[in-house]
């Protein structure tokens, strides 16, 4: 699937946090989580951890990683990346950008760099 | 875990020689699930290996399903139990520890949770309406009895120490999360078995100090581990209840190299630490160890973090919560019941911390810690205040 979703405003999600976008609005798979990080930028990966059953968008996102609330394994925003241990498995990144004004989401399409908001 | 924290960091060094992984046992997998979702039946062995197959081959690491039966440092060798004989020029004795047996009559009776097939052991035993008695409140018994409610058996959990765990989470919160086995049924009894006799039926009676006896079809122990420090000692490495390693994981012998929780590590000044028996101890003891082989620096790490789970409540601890020597407590509280405690030094840097549910304030206590910070007790204190908003 390539059509873009609507995820919101930029200011919706407030920085340093995310929004879960489930697989009945996506039509991929897996919830996908949106991070808006503290400068700025936009990022999509699985929301799921690689390692087990936790949520990324719950856990602590700071520059261009997040670190899963449960066990701590860190991945890098930009390329899904794991950085550290427990999980040894990268996450799937979704492209998203910033159109006139809106977040938007391209589930299944990896991104290939930082939806920036305006400026 | 050590073993293939190791191999990860050699690889992520530059490292680019033979790796050789001896693992008995096959592709190393993680253990924290044996006592969480690998004993409940929610994840499968395929689940918790550390890392596929694949991952063995990418990164040039040969697991060979051998033990090692003897160390030959000084002909750069390791004799394997088939026989054979392995060129090293670097060993990492990563053998971990094996459970503390029961030293009581008819202690050989109790179950003990280390390895996968022990947690196979264990939860065929772990049939609803078994009459379980669990020795060890601990994390490794606190996780088991919570597995064993969860199979519908009929627990009693015994422990001298009412509440533990307060050096490691705090008064507050060891009291909370002890009271947790009560509220789910389980009987707790603050003592210690002084003998197990066989019984009617193939169930045994747990005597307890104190003259009381609990009837039981299954006996688990989890009173703590002995590391497996044989192969050490018998190439003539320095060993006390660990082999001693310095910060980067060197024996005394200069070829050989520990980590994980055979190890022990040794003060510059000599002074022994505690044994650190916990998982991410184990990861950065093998990255500290590969750094050691490689001749390099060991890494500077931040204060000792651990998770456990119980009755689907998640714990997490970051430093110290020991007050005795030093430092005063603050406890963060709603609707009374303790969510987190930290414990403040004099001068009012964190010294450690501890959540039942609240991840996030664990992840924001680290940073504080590893940056030096002095963090506002009373926001500490408020529930009302979010775990980003700690950090200044």
């Amino acid at each position: 699937m390539s059509e873009g979703i609507d995820v919101g405003s930029p200011d919706e999600i407030e920085e340093g946090t995310a929004k879960v976008v489930e697989p009945e609005d996506s039509g991929v798979d897996e919830p996908i989580a949106v991070f808006h990080t503290e400068s700025g930028c936009f990022f999509a990966l699985n929301d799921t951890c690689t390692h087990e059953e936790a949520s990324l968008a719950e856990g602590w996102i700071e520059g261009d990683t997040v670190e899963c609330p449960l066990h701590s394994s860190s991945f890098d925003l930009r390329t899904g990346k794991v950085l550290c241990l427990p999980a040894t498995v990268d996450e799937p990144t979704h492209k998203v950008t910033v159109e006139n004004g809106r977040v938007v989401l391209y589930p299944g399409v990896p991104a290939d760099d930082a939806a920036r908001t305006a400026d | 875990m050590a073993a293939f924290s190791a191999a990860s960091e050699l690889r992520a060094r530059g490292y680019d020689g033979a790796l050789t992984l001896l693992s008995p046992e096959g592709l190393p997998y993680d253990r924290p699930p044996l006592s969480k979702g690998y004993l409940l039946g929610s994840e499968d062995a395929a689940k918790i290996v550390l890392a596929p197959e694949d991952w063995y081959a990418e990164h040039g690491v040969e697991v060979l399903t051998e033990r090692a039966a003897a160390l030959r440092p000084s002909e750069a060798s390791v004799e394997l139990g088939n026989g054979r004989t392995l060129g090293a020029d670097r060993v990492l004795i990563a053998t971990g520890a094996r459970p503390r047996p029961l030293a009581v009559p008819g202690g050989e009776a109790a179950l003990t949770l280390r390895d996968r097939a022990d947690a196979d052991a264990l939860r065929a035993a772990l049939a609803p309406g078994a009459r379980v008695v669990v020795v060890g409140a601990g994390l490794i018994g606190a996780e088991v009895t919570s597995a064993a409610v969860g199979f519908g058996a009929e627990v009693t959990l015994v422990d001298p120490i009412d509440p533990p765990l307060v050096p490691a989470v705090g008064e507050a919160l060891a009291r909370r999360l002890h009271e947790m086995h009560g509220e789910h049924g389980v009987r707790t009894v603050a003592s210690v078995p002084v003998e197990i006799a066989a019984s009617d039926g193939g169930a045994c009676l747990v005597r307890l100090a104190g003259g009381s006896a609990v009837a039981a079809d299954a006996i688990v122990a989890g009173i703590g581990i002995v590391p497996n420090s044989a192969l050490a000692a018998d190439a003539g490495i320095e060993v006390d209840d660990g082999v001693l390693v310095d910060a980067s994981g060197a024996t005394s012998n200069p070829g050989v190299f520990a980590a994980g929780d055979v190890s022990r590590l040794r003060h510059p000044d000599g002074a022994l630490a505690r044994r650190a028996e916990h998982w991410e101890a184990a990861v950065r003891s093998g990255q500290a160890a590969a750094a050691g082989m490689l001749g390099e620096p060991a890494p500077e790490f931040g204060a000792p973090w651990f998770w456990s789970d119980r009755y689907g409540a998640h714990v997490e601890a970051v430093g110290t919560l020991d007050a005795r020597s030093a430092g005063r407590i603050v406890l963060r509280e709603a609707d009374g019941l303790p969510q987190a405690a930290f414990l403040l030094a004099d001068d009012g840097r964190l010294l450690g911390a501890a959540a039942v549910g609240f991840p996030l304030l664990i992840r924001a206590a680290r940073r504080i810690m590893d940056r030096g910070l002095a963090p506002d007790p009373a926001a500490l204190a408020d529930p009302s205040v979010p775990p980003r908003k700690l950090i200044h």
